[in-house]
């Protein structure tokens, strides 16, 4: 049963644990499934238009914003990996706050920028009186949603194509130009393939980011999937559309979750074996110097500096909102929060991972694999599972449990708990692969029981990277928007949810200072783990 | 020790019991409320505990909490989404001879209260449109070819479009309305998109000649506190009041019903007289541009200035329109109102 | 006649903490093979990538066919010098199948026979569509040095390039890889820490020590007279005792008494010495008078050797073919014939 050295009770009490917490993480996966099978066999379609208009706009969306990303993060990996130009060395670090910026918060700042009358053609009046806002274009809801959605996403690809870049090339880009391989077939035939399981991990995540988004378009008034899902249970309690559009929005993510699996594992076998050598960068001089700083200049600024801006020019001009902030609650929320939701994730992805390394056991570890499809289930329909999971519970053993569990913080966190249990426990498994085996052995031999094992040996080689899933998971909660909106308790506000309020309330100009405040968090903790975003 | 165990869990329920606290669920977000809020704690010591977040989300969560609710109150905008829970079962009737005297019959029901009113009207840029064509305009009228491919307005989505449509219905009839609706839709300028704010600048730039909005989104903008941009581009809109020659404008309420398991019903009920206070009603007014719902309170320079021309629809209880907000958005899905 | 490839008097630095300096070789012909060896970690990897173009060369120059390739501050493209460098970890393209990276360089130039012949050669045939991930690393090492040959190069660099493999390979495709480089005239330089490698494969051989080219030459000079101790030690070929050159053909040991050979005339006579005194130089008899005490004793296949305490700072080795009829036991005498006489005198200044 348990492949390990030697039985005893405790490794009946671990495996209980481990199952009961991969089975808390998969709960919500299998509410959706059961309401959806229900709706598959109780009831028949009615084959609506409306189905076809949110999958249209759900995937036109997507597709431009794949090739967005794709543009905005490939390019400027590539030229500051390779090259040296004016500025490398701050673009490396700077084009990483793009992930500061929640998507819906960019789009508030786009959307007032270029309204009729609204802070272009105000900024251009100072300079040119005689204006008139016909100067200003008319971008429609879809181009700012999808904007919005490319300037906030793309630094996943940029990540992962830089780390692919630094860490795992230069060995193979000796080689080639040893053989004598022209530096324009190197690219195309070495650097690119190697590079491509990297980008399409990268292109994966952020085409689940845009399936499940439902602020941006929300605020845009597009109607898509999440929208789509959000309206029907919502308001107009329509149930059977409701899980059919999260049958639709599940089975595509699953499929981007099944292709980024699979590169996973590629890359393992394209990773380089042995330590790389850094790449020696190449100097750009002139012209091409120029040209380079000029392209990540813009993109940086785009994607950072223009709604950063935004929001500092209405939180000055509109500062009376600030006595109605209580900005103190605020970030005592945020605080609470993540700490809290990091400890408990943290020490439950700890034990559990524990346990699978101890047990060796399959069923556990598919079990444990599967725990981590949270991520992969956009918020709004973790917030429905969670939902009727709890009223399920409440009304099967007749207790009042639902004022405890919905709009609680029990409740909140649980839904934390399903959404980013992946990143603490993928986190903590990529490390413990690391640690030897042997090590443990070692250690058994040596008369340590489990427990020392783990605080004396796994602990401490672990520590440091927990920092880093540390600071990953509270950019996540900071940022998150639906299951906060939906599960939060009475008088609780975190930054994400009153910018989101102001902002659906046409007041603009009040999300402005809220904004702020959420993504002078999301940078501060961005810029205290730069480094490591770039080691991984 | 028995003794003081149990006196101090007497102390606390009974503490509860007499808490000077009521929870409100509301959507609404002006700062205004909050300070409403205030002023009622200042005056009565009784603290709001508030709630905010949209309607529908909020309706679940009620539903859901069943007995263990401790919400009081629910605020709601849009006189079709308080019919909505009404009908849910989450209000329960309550006697106030107090609201009953001061809030107009058609702005209420056993179950909820209107609190502020707002018109849904027609706005227009001079400069395009001949006052002379719009003077005596009704909503009737906005199906005619003369305003083809120059109509501004929200989504169908939009609970206030809804409304608007099922007092059509309740006036004209079903059939006579989808008729209506045809021609309507096949006057937008455009496929439509963003708020009411964003269909009123659309007139004001010019790209199209009519806007269908809410009159305190007008008034905001008029007010200066929307930006210096924003109030010229609204001196260039001028309001219209449709159906001044028969039954009057199409209106609208912000209202509040007692929830059905409201542990703090007395203070609950303190805090709904509150509101319709001369205090109350003459600052939500004042600072979110809405019209009271008591009579001869003092409304704010601006909107008086706009509504010189305000006929209200006094004969359509607000009620119809959660009676008929199903089907009025059925029709308008099926007029292809995007 | 113009060297083919030269490197003149060249510093090399892996790192900015680490030099080898005044480093100068020469190979003359094109077609030879001159191999470079020294201990792990010396620098003959960074010595080999400078050569390749990947790294800047500090000072000096490298000239190759007429050319300069490298000095301070010009450097020619790697891809363009026509220097072709074999990494000790393959490095084959882990998403191309073997065929595809051995075809990868200037394809339409290969004469796809000859390709497919070496691949046959190296034992490859049934494995050419398998990736690097499914092979064994020997295979995989096959693959790279097909790479590496069938475009032609100028000049092959190869950087240990058996490390990989079991002994008896290992012999086998020495063999294999120095008959190919000779029929095709491949000139080329192999890194090895291994001397027998070395030696089989050098035409010249150059030996890094401390991060200097300590001697550079034929192979069966470097073994027999090498020009330093520390290639003596590298070597491990036997002890050094410090004796007295008593005329131009004798030494003298307190313990060992005379000791015959032809000793460079650069010495003068009465000098005390370091002279090297190596197993095989030792003959076994058991009737001599010259005994010393067995403290060590290893088998090493075809002979025993045994270490001998002269006195108590010095020893030495004696190789004794195994059919001898007895074996001598640690702690007992063992007699050796005197007089010593020594093929090659190895001995350096004290």
């Amino acid at each position: 049963m348990f492949k390990t050295y030697y039985n005893s009770r405790e490794n009946w009490l671990i495996f209980l644990l481990v199952l009961a917490i991969s089975t808390i993480a998969i709960t919500p996966l299998f509410s959706i499934i059961i309401s959806l099978l229900k709706t598959l066999f109780l009831s028949s379609f009615s084959g609506d238009n409306i189905l076809f208009v949110y999958i249209k706009n759900s995937f036109s969306i997507l597709f431009f914003v794949t090739i967005l990303t794709i543009v905005f993060g490939i390019i400027p990996s590539f030229l500051i990996s390779f090259f040296s130009f004016w500025g490398v060395n701050f673009f490396k670090y700077a084009l990483i706050l793009s992930l500061a910026i929640p998507p819906y918060i960019y789009g508030y700042s786009l959307s007032s920028f270029f309204e009729n009358y609204g802070t272009a053609f105000s900024l251009l009046k100072n300079f040119f009186p005689t204006i008139d806002n016909d100067i200003i274009p008319n971008l429609s809801p879809k181009t700012m949603a999808i904007v919005s959605l490319s300037f906030s996403l793309f630094g996943y690809i940029y990540l992962l194509s830089m780390t692919t870049f630094n860490n795992q090339l230069s060995n193979y880009i000796e080689m080639s130009r040893s053989l004598g391989i022209s530096k324009f077939n190197t690219v195309s035939k070495v650097i690119f393939p190697l590079s491509r399981p990297a980008i399409f991990i990268g292109i994966s995540l952020v085409a689940m980011e845009t399936l499940s988004d439902f602020g941006t378009v929300s605020f845009f008034g597009i109607s898509t999937l999440t929208t789509g899902i959000y309206n029907s249970w919502f308001i107009f309690d329509d149930i059977e559309t409701s899980n059919l559009l999260s049958l639709v929005l599940l089975v595509f993510i699953l499929c981007l979750f099944y292709i980024e699996n699979k590169f996973q594992k590629k890359k393992k076998f394209h990773d380089s074996v042995t330590k790389s050598n850094q790449i020696k960068p190449k100097t750009l001089k002139g012209f091409y110097n120029l040209l380079a700083f000029f392209i990540c200049f813009i993109i940086f600024f785009i994607s950072f500096v223009f709604p950063v801006l935004q929001m500092i020019y209405w939180s000055i001009k509109y500062s009376n909102y600030f006595n109605n902030l209580n900005l103190l609650a605020l970030n005592l929320n945020t605080l609470f929060l993540i700490t809290t939701t990091s400890t408990i994730l943290l020490s439950f992805s700890f034990f559990s991972n524990f346990g699978n390394r101890l047990l060796k056991n399959n069923f556990l570890t598919i079990l444990s694999n599967l725990s981590i499809s949270g991520y992969a289930i956009p918020g709004i329909l973790i917030s429905i599972a969670v939902i009727t999971i709890f009223s399920t519970i409440s009304n099967f053993f007749n207790i009042e449990l639902k004022s405890i569990l919905i709009g609680s913080f029990i409740g909140l966190i649980f839904g934390y708990f399903f959404r980013f249990y992946s990143i603490a426990f993928n986190g903590i498994k990529s490390n413990y692969l690391k640690i030897n085996s042997q090590i443990d052995e070692s250690g058994y031999i040596l008369g340590l029981s489990k427990v020392k094992i783990f605080f004396k040996i796994h602990f401490p080689i672990l520590k440091e990277n927990t920092f880093f899933i540390f600071i990953l998971i509270s950019l996540e909660i900071i940022k998150e928007l639906p299951i906060t909106l939906i599960l939060r308790p009475f008088n609780f506000e975190t930054f994400s949810t009153k910018a989101f309020e102001y902002a659906s309330q046409d007041l603009i100009e009040a999300a402005a200072l809220p904004s702020l405040f959420l993504v002078l968090w999301t940078t501060i903790l961005i810029l205290f783990s730069s480094k490591y975003f770039l080691k991984k | 020790m028995f003794f003081i165990i149990s006196s101090i869990l007497f102390f606390s329920i009974f503490q509860t019991c007499l808490s000077s606290e009521i929870n409100l669920y509301t959507t609404r977000h002006y700062e205004a409320d909050y300070e409403i809020y205030k002023k009622f704690r200042n005056k009565t010591g009784i603290k709001v505990n508030v709630v905010s977040g949209k309607s529908k989300p909020l309706e679940k969560r009620i539903i859901e909490e069943g007995k263990g609710c401790k919400g009081d109150l629910f605020f709601l905008a849009d006189a079709g989404r308080l019919y909505s829970a009404e009908k849910k079962n989450l209000f329960q009737k309550i006697k106030s001879p107090l609201l009953n005297k001061k809030i107009p019959s058609h702005l209420r029901n056993d179950y909820w209260y209107g609190i502020t009113k707002r018109a849904r009207i027609v706005f227009y840029n001079p400069e395009n449109v001949d006052f002379e064509k719009v003077k005596n305009l009704d909503y009737e009228d906005l199906g005619d070819k003369e305003w083809k491919n120059s109509i501004a307005i929200r989504q169908s989505n939009n609970v206030y479009n809804q409304s608007l449509v099922a007092s059509l219905i309740h006036n004209l009839g079903e059939k006579k309305t989808s008729e209506w609706l045809e021609n309507f839709v096949n006057n937008f300028y455009e496929a439509p998109s963003g708020n009411d704010r964003a269909q009123i600048l659309a007139v004001a730039a010019g790209e199209a000649k009519l806007a269908i909005a809410n009159t305190y989104y007008y008034a905001l903008m008029l007010s200066g506190k929307k930006g210096k941009s924003q109030q010229e581009a609204a001196k260039r809109v001028k309001p219209l009041f449709p159906n001044k020659n028969n039954r009057g404008s199409h209106i609208n309420i912000s209202g509040i019903g007692i929830l059905k398991y409201s542990p703090n019903k007395i203070n609950a009920i303190k805090f709904l007289e509150f509101l319709v206070s001369e205090e109350a009603q003459t600052h939500l007014s004042t600072n979110s541009f809405e019209y009271p719902v008591v009579e001869n309170i003092n409304i704010p320079q601006i909107l008086k200035l706009i509504s010189k021309e305000f006929k209200e629809d006094k004969l359509t209880p607000v009620e119809i329109y959660g009676k008929l907000q199903t089907k009025s958005f059925n029709l308008m899905i099926e007029k292809k109102w995007n | 006649m113009k060297e083919f490839f030269k490197v003149d008097n060249a510093t090399f630095s892996p790192n900015q903490k680490y030099f080898i300096k005044n480093v100068s070789f020469k190979i003359f012909n094109k077609g030879d093979i001159v191999s470079l060896l020294g201990p792990s970690g010396v620098g003959k990897t960074s010595i080999l990538r400078t050569i390749a173009g990947l790294d800047k060369l500090i000072d000096g120059e490298i000239w190759l066919d007429n050319q300069l390739i490298s000095s301070k501050g010009f450097n020619v493209q790697p891809e363009k010098r026509g220097v072709s460098l074999t990494f000790q970890n393959n490095c084959l393209f882990p998403h191309m199948n073997l065929k595809q990276n051995i075809m990868i360089s200037k394809q339409d130039e290969l004469n796809i026979i000859e390709v497919d012949q070496l691949i046959k050669k190296f034992y490859l045939k049934d494995i050419i569509n398998n990736f690097p991930h499914e092979v064994s690393s020997g295979e995989a090492q096959r693959a790279a040095l097909i790479r590496s040959i069938v475009n032609n190069p100028k000049l092959l660099l190869l950087d240990e390039p058996f490390s990989n493999l079991n002994k008896g390979l290992r012999e086998e495709l020495q063999v294999l890889l120095k008959k190919i480089l000779k029929e095709k005239r491949i000139t080329s330089i192999i890194v090895t820490h291994d001397y027998d490698e070395a030696f089989y494969f050098g035409d010249m051989c150059g030996v890094l020590i401390n991060q200097k080219m300590i001697q550079f030459a034929e192979p069966y000079k470097i073994y027999h007279h090498p020009n330093s101790p520390e290639i003596a030690n590298f070597f491990n070929k036997g002890e050094f005792i410090e004796a007295k050159i008593t005329s131009n053909n004798q030494l003298f040991h307190e313990k060992l008494g005379v000791i015959k050979g032809t000793i460079d005339t650069k010495f003068k006579i009465g000098t005390i010495v370091k002279l090297l005194i190596q197993a095989e130089d030792l003959i076994h008899s058991d009737k001599s008078d010259l005994v010393f005490k067995i403290i060590d004793k290893r088998f090493v296949g075809t002979n025993f050797i045994y270490t001998l305490e002269i006195s108590k700072s010095e020893r030495i080795h004696v190789l004794v073919h195994s059919h001898h009829s007895h074996i001598h036991n640690i702690g007992k005498k063992f007699g050796i014939k005197s007089p010593i006489s020594l093929e090659h005198v190895v001995c350096f200044e004290k």
